[in-house]
């Protein structure tokens, strides 16, 4: 799985639409109001998943069954036990800011750093999206 | 040469890209595209302080608000070192003004384009943005939309420019070319 963060409006979808020539039906952007589809190839706006599951008292998903890989473009999947997982999970980097003044965005602002520490470490490659450029730092 | 910074407030990026100028200039005319309107004190005191760490390098101020392109009348461009700082008051100049209760949609592309014009025509530019993309407040509409507007602007540059730094604590981390220091 490639972990992609960084600012909103950074061009991080852009980044891993062009990487893995994805088509519009392979991206779930997450809600505040349900759970992703956890079997799409991308899932971006992670962060609000996480206010979901602040909300609900779960876990954030940070490790998945199997993983997908890319060859020359071409998507598939490894398999594995529980299915498998996204190629791609996308995520803004909301908590570099200032600390809200709101209880639920303070801790949804925790809990995104934890989540996104966690999914990094499970990650094969992470990559860091400023101003249009990727940074691999994983 | 071009070179695009952006990173957070205080972390001394104009310091960097000031240096960056001096480095490029080799003793062309340096210039100084002040972009600040004051609307108040903190406004004023802001700019004298600005002015003050730009004493004794020489730098030539072009009072450029908004319409950048204008200044390359009133300089030359041919040999000029420019240092646009920055970025973000320029396009609240060019999204929001006195007279209009709202923002100007189109401010964005507008101020983009400009911004590629500007790095094409002249010989050195040091463009200067406040990364402002990474905070966990909802922000209001009016707030996004000034968001996208200088994050088009920002990738307009980082896509044009020969070096992209972020600095961060006074320490650049390049994401494209290397600075010229």
């Amino acid at each position: 799985m490639e972990l992609v963060t960084g600012g909103a409006f950074q061009g991080k979808l852009d980044y891993a639409v062009k990487k893995y020539a994805l088509l519009e039906s392979e991206i779930c952007e997450c809600t505040e109001d349900a759970d992703p589809d956890f079997s799409a190839v991308c899932l971006t706006h992670y962060e609000r998943y996480v206010m979901r599951c602040l909300r609900e008292g779960t876990a954030p998903k940070t490790s998945f069954g199997g993983t997908y890989c890319c060859v020359d473009g071409v998507c598939g999947y490894t398999g594995g036990e529980g299915g498998h997982g996204p190629l791609v999970i996308i995520m803004d980097d909301i908590f570099c800011g200032v600390v809200p003044a709101d209880p639920e965005l303070r801790a949804w602002r925790e809990l995104c750093g934890r989540t996104l520490t966690a999914l990094a470490q499970n990650a094969e490659e992470v990559t860091r999206v400023f101003c249009g450029i990727p940074k691999k730092i994983k | 040469m071009t070179v695009f910074i952006s990173g957070g407030c205080k972390n001394g990026k104009s310091t960097i890209a000031e240096d960056c100028c001096l480095a490029l200039a080799k003793g062309g005319p340096l210039y100084y595209i002040a972009t600040m309107q004051a609307y108040d004190d903190e406004d004023r005191l802001r700019i004298k302080r600005h002015q003050k760490s730009r004493e004794g390098k020489n730098f030539i101020t072009l009072e450029q608000p908004t319409d950048l392109l204008e200044c390359l009348k009133s300089s030359d461009p041919e040999n000029g070192t420019y240092i646009l700082d920055s970025v973000t008051a320029l396009l609240i100049n060019e999204m929001y003004s006195p007279d209009r209760p709202d923002a100007d949609p189109q401010a964005g592309e507008r101020t983009a384009k400009a911004l590629e014009d500007f790095a094409k025509s002249v010989k050195n530019a040091v463009f200067v943005s406040d990364f402002i993309y990474s905070g966990a407040e909802k922000y209001n509409e009016y707030t996004v939309q000034y968001q996208k507007a200088l994050a088009l602007c920002d990738r307009t540059l980082a896509r044009c420019c020969d070096a992209v730094a972020e600095i961060s604590g006074g320490i650049p981390t390049m994401y494209k070319g290397e600075l010229p220091l």
